[in-house]
């Protein structure tokens, strides 16, 4: 019943209008695009025209970033037939969203909030799954957070609780693996533990991004999810302890803030490609 | 609108034609860079930067920016505010006082 | 029950005198004031980064650190109702008009005003500017009863201030200097194709283009803006309208006649 396109085995980036002409003036060694969902629900204008141009060449992930799926309220029906019509109208091989919230009320955050890992919030963000699925007609990916407090009442570890949400829903999973990281410094506990146990079965697409590092108040280090520098070492070690195990999947690097010139953001992503590369050599050999 | 003033036909006529004439003269072709003199004229084209006309864009990011706590009343304006004014003072900023 | 939690973590955000909210733990310290300040700290900042990539006229005017102190007051005062958020700031300009620390700047909201302007245009619909070729074919005696259909994009920003001037100067278009002028300008804000474009209007030309776009007849529209200045110019007010490809189609009662048939 759902539209079953994925995104090729390669590697993208998140595109910024800076880079339009330099992207276009050659054929690029990418495979796709992707765009955050809520810069282009205006009617027309520049946005449209790039995206446009863009998708004659490439594959193309939507990334919802205001949905708010992780509120205990309904979700908002409008944001909803707004990505729905731009499904419609770009076809994209993905549609991904976060575990989190950003809406409450009346009133959009505009910041991926945190919630508790519980039965209560599990089913929850598993029911306004099956809503956006349903309404978009297709399965969906969410994305694993970085976060930088906790909740008491928490019950489920967040790997459980990934994986019990895409039990139930049939959707599948984005996996941030610098959000893996972050998560990791910022809450004491093993990356490599919760790469372990992450049903990496369930992942239609990596993400892999800049962090700022800073301190909390016991001066412990704190880690911002920042997407505003090169990907840190340790995040490309632990990529490719991933890769190693899945084989190639669709590489996605994230530069949102302090955008760089696009020689040098290409250059990030071919070094996720000669990963996924040596990935597809050593599982042809 | 009260103030009905009266036109002919004939003036929207003749100034239709007068506008077409202008409209395939050379002038109108392709966007000139302004002239002062050209100031309050159709004819200039202001483009500005076309991406800061784009607003907002989203982001999944956080920011390490960090935030401004002071109460605004304790800020003077401090941009191009004083380099447009002139002697007569328009457009000139006093300091605020808090 | 997370219900309850998540109203207490979103009013917090918004409001520094409400205390961390104490269903929050960390491994490190208790409460996380630090850490929850992350919170506070990205939404405020991002919310005013977003007034100022669509302000930036208005942000040089009076400086990024009054910018970002002013955007901040109507950041938390009037924090975004929709996850769209390029047209966050649509009563931005209402705000700062009511703004006292901005109070010496009279001009400030107008400008404000011309650069909303600017991205509603920006993210308006497509459509094809009438072809000036069409206006030879039509009936000389009904000319006066000719009304028009404006370009989505197309929007009259009028002021009592040369914001036009004030504006380009703050966009990079002219370069800054003391405004010996201060007489009001009215602006046309329109993108024809891919590019927006302001352009200053003429003597009578916003009333004009105004009554146009509101419905009102040819005839009826330039008697408008002969009421206002006498100083109007029909024919080149025309031309510009035409020019600037601010009109998509010309039509009489319903006949509706575009670039083509």
């Amino acid at each position: 019943m759902f539209l079953a396109s994925e995104l090729p085995a390669g590697t993208g980036v998140g595109f910024k209008p800076e880079h339009f002409r330099d992207i276009v003036a050659a054929r690029q060694p990418l495979v796709f695009f992707e765009v955050h969902a809520e810069n282009y629900m205006g009617a027309g204008g520049p946005p449209h025209a790039q995206l446009g141009k863009l998708c004659e060449d490439y594959a193309l992930s939507l990334h919802g970033v205001g949905l708010s799926i992780g509120s205990m309220g309904p979700l908002d029906r409008e944001h909803l037939a707004r990505l729905r019509a731009l499904c419609e109208r770009y076809r994209p091989e993905s549609f991904s969203e976060h575990l989190a919230w950003s809406s409450h009320g009346e009133v959009y955050y505009n910041d991926l909030l945190p919630l508790p890992y519980t039965e209560e919030t599990l089913a929850r963000v598993a029911g306004h799954i099956d809503e956006v699925q349903t309404e978009l007609g297709r399965r969906m990916l969410l994305e694993n957070p970085s976060t930088y407090v906790r909740f008491a009442e928490s019950t489920i570890p967040e790997v459980e609780f990934l994986r019990e949400v895409s039990g139930r829903t049939g959707c599948g999973l984005l996996l941030d693996v610098n959000n893996v990281f972050v998560q990791a410094k910022n809450h004491g506990t093993d990356a490599l533990g919760y790469l372990e146990n992450f049903p990496l079965d369930r992942v239609g697409e990596i993400h892999l991004g800049g962090h700022d590092e800073q301190t909390d108040d016991a001066g412990a280090p704190l880690l911002i999810d920042a997407h505003g520098t090169r990907v840190a070492d340790p995040v490309w070690a632990l990529y490719q302890q991933v890769i190693r195990r899945t084989g190639p999947v669709a590489t996605l690097i994230e530069w949102d803030n302090d955008v760089p010139d696009w020689p040098t953001l290409r250059a990030e992503a071919e070094a996720a490609q000669a990963i996924l590369e040596r990935a597809s050599r050593a599982s042809a050999a | 609108m009260t103030v009905r003033n009266h036109i002919t036909t004939a003036t929207i006529a003749g100034s239709l034609a007068a506008a077409i004439a202008m409209l395939s003269a050379p002038a109108w072709g392709a966007p000139k860079p302004p002239q002062p003199t050209m100031d309050k004229c159709y004819g200039i084209s202001l483009k500005g930067q076309n991406d800061c006309a784009a607003g907002a864009g989203t982001t999944c990011a956080g920011t390490s920016k960090v935030d401004y706590q002071g109460d605004a009343w304790k800020y003077v304006a401090k941009g191009t505010c004083d380099a447009m004014r002139t002697p007569k003072g328009m457009g000139s900023l006093m300091p605020i006082k808090s | 029950m997370f219900g309850p939690i998540q109203n207490t973590f979103a009013l917090a955000l918004l409001d520094p005198q409400r205390p961390v909210p104490g269903a929050l733990v960390s491994h490190t310290a208790s409460p996380p004031a630090k850490r929850f300040a992350v919170y506070r700290n990205n939404v405020v900042v991002g919310l005013v980064n977003a007034l100022a990539k669509r302000f930036p006229a208005v942000q040089r005017i009076v400086g990024e650190e009054f910018f970002a102190a002013m955007a901040r007051v109507f950041v938390i005062e009037n924090p975004p109702r929709s996850p769209v958020l390029m047209f966050y700031g649509d009563d931005f300009l209402d705000f700062i008009a009511s703004f006292e620390p901005a109070a010496e700047l009279p001009y400030l909201a107008d400008v404000a005003r011309l650069e909303a302007a600017r991205t509603r245009a920006y993210h308006a619909a497509e459509a094809k500017p009438l072809d000036p070729a069409i206006l030879q074919s039509l009936d000389k005696a009904a000319l006066g009863e000719i009304r028009i259909v404006p370009h989505p994009s197309a929007e009259i920003v009028r002021s009592k201030f040369p914001i036009v001037t004030i504006w380009a100067m703050n966009a990079g278009e002219i370069e800054l200097a003391p405004i010996e002028d201060w007489s009001g300008e009215d602006a046309l804000v329109v993108r024809p194709a891919l590019e927006v474009e302001v352009r200053a209007l003429p003597a009578g030309g916003a009333a004009f283009l105004s009554a146009l776009f509101a419905g009102a007849p040819l005839a009826a529209a330039a008697g408008t803006a002969l009421g206002e200045s006498a100083d109007f110019d029909l024919a080149a007010n025309l031309a510009g309208l035409i020019g600037a490809g601010a009109v998509t189609k010309v039509f009489l009662a319903n006949l509706q006649k575009d670039e083509m048939p």
